[in-house]
């Protein structure tokens, strides 16, 4: 159990940091929106299915799962919105034809 | 267990309050500080104070910014760009000071989690060893704000719930 | 298993660094929202990490079912309040 939890926490490590070099390397809203709509999200389900697995079976692994459920939902939900605001607000698409 | 995360944690703090008092804009000065209140209640919840902590995420992070963007949604202009004047030589001089003055009477207290402190010995084994038997309540803050000063916490409320009600008596819109 | 923790948690915060720099540099008011959603997930995944590293996790879980919560409502007021006035 406990190196299935390390597997996954490293899993999720990884994750994270792709979504960290994404956010510092895309160029403008839309892309960046990708790595915290998703690839963060997914780093955030490996890390925290990670740990609630290193807890065994309890009632924290069940309240760890409920936060991660939670975050799957957030992170989509809060990225669609911001973008939806951006686009709505006259913001135009990176391309990489500088017009 | 020696570990500097909260090291950073604190040098993420300095950060975030100056990236917030230097940046131009009003509504990136309000995110950054959403994020400043996140730092806090991690560092908070690494001390171990979870009641702080949770206090600190629900009004800080959460109310405050809200507040906040509310605000400016109703009485900012369009463009919320600020041009802070240059602050006066007697600040620049004097607040320095009295930081190193207080850096210096903080070098006096106790250690963190110091049994033998004043603040420790007074009142709060007494608490600490009948709490349990008591309230039957395993968080000790819990027990002392519900339990032991009920009355006080419940005063507390009237107090708020009496100044919510005036706010909304006196900012709702009159639909006619 | 325990210092292996600490380590992700320290990782974690260089992480939200490289965050902080998009909230902090970042050109427009979108790119400080999607940092700061960032920054708040990794708030949730620390804290969970730390109640791990204590060995109190039911203390610790609560606070980050609200802090998602709390996150949530933030967001949606920044993007409502952006999509009404457009952005600089």
């Amino acid at each position: 159990m406990v190196v299935l939890a390390s597997v996954f926490i490293f899993l999720g490590l990884v994750f994270l940091l792709i979504a960290a070099i994404g956010m510092v390397r895309l160029p403008d809203v839309y892309t960046r929106s990708h790595a915290v709509g998703l690839t963060d999200t997914w780093g955030a389900f490996f890390m925290l299915l990670g740990l609630a697995l290193y807890q065994g079976f309890s009632l924290n692994a069940v309240k760890i799962l409920v936060v991660l459920i939670l975050l799957l939902f957030l992170g989509t939900v809060i990225s669609h919105a911001t973008v939806r605001a951006a686009l709505r607000s006259g913001l135009k698409p990176w391309s990489k034809v500088q017009e | 267990m020696i570990f500097p995360v909260e090291i950073f944690l604190l040098l993420l703090l300095v950060i975030t309050a100056g990236a917030a008092i230097l940046v131009k804009d009003l509504i990136s000065a309000v995110l950054i500080l959403g994020s400043y209140s996140f730092f806090l209640a991690i560092v908070w919840a690494w001390f171990g104070a979870v009641d702080v902590a949770f206090v600190e995420s629900v009004v800080g992070a959460g109310l405050a910014t809200v507040f906040f963007l509310l605000t400016l949604f109703v009485t900012a202009p369009k463009d919320t760009r600020i041009h802070p004047p240059s602050p006066p030589w007697t600040a620049l001089i004097g607040l320095p000071l009295l930081g190193l003055l207080l850096l210096y009477a903080a070098s006096d207290l106790p250690k963190f989690g110091d049994p033998a402190s004043p603040a420790s010995v007074h009142v709060s084994p007494v608490y600490l060893e009948n709490s349990m038997e008591d309230t039957l309540t395993p968080n000790v803050v819990t027990s002392i704000l519900m339990d032991y000063r009920a009355f006080d916490t419940l005063i507390e409320t009237v107090v708020i719930f009496t100044a919510g009600i005036a706010c909304a008596l006196l900012l709702r819109r009159n639909r006619t | 298993m325990r210092e292996t923790l600490l380590f992700v948690a320290f990782f974690i915060v260089i992480l939200i660094v490289v965050y902080l720099y998009r909230v902090i540099q970042g050109p427009t008011v979108f790119d400080r929202v999607l940092g700061l959603n960032g920054i708040s997930t990794k708030s949730i995944i620390l804290l969970v990490l730390i109640g791990t590293i204590y060995e109190r996790v039911d203390m610790f879980i609560d606070i980050s079912t609200g802090y998602a919560l709390l996150n949530l409502v933030g967001s949606l007021a920044v993007a409502k309040y952006l999509e009404h006035r457009g952005s600089a």
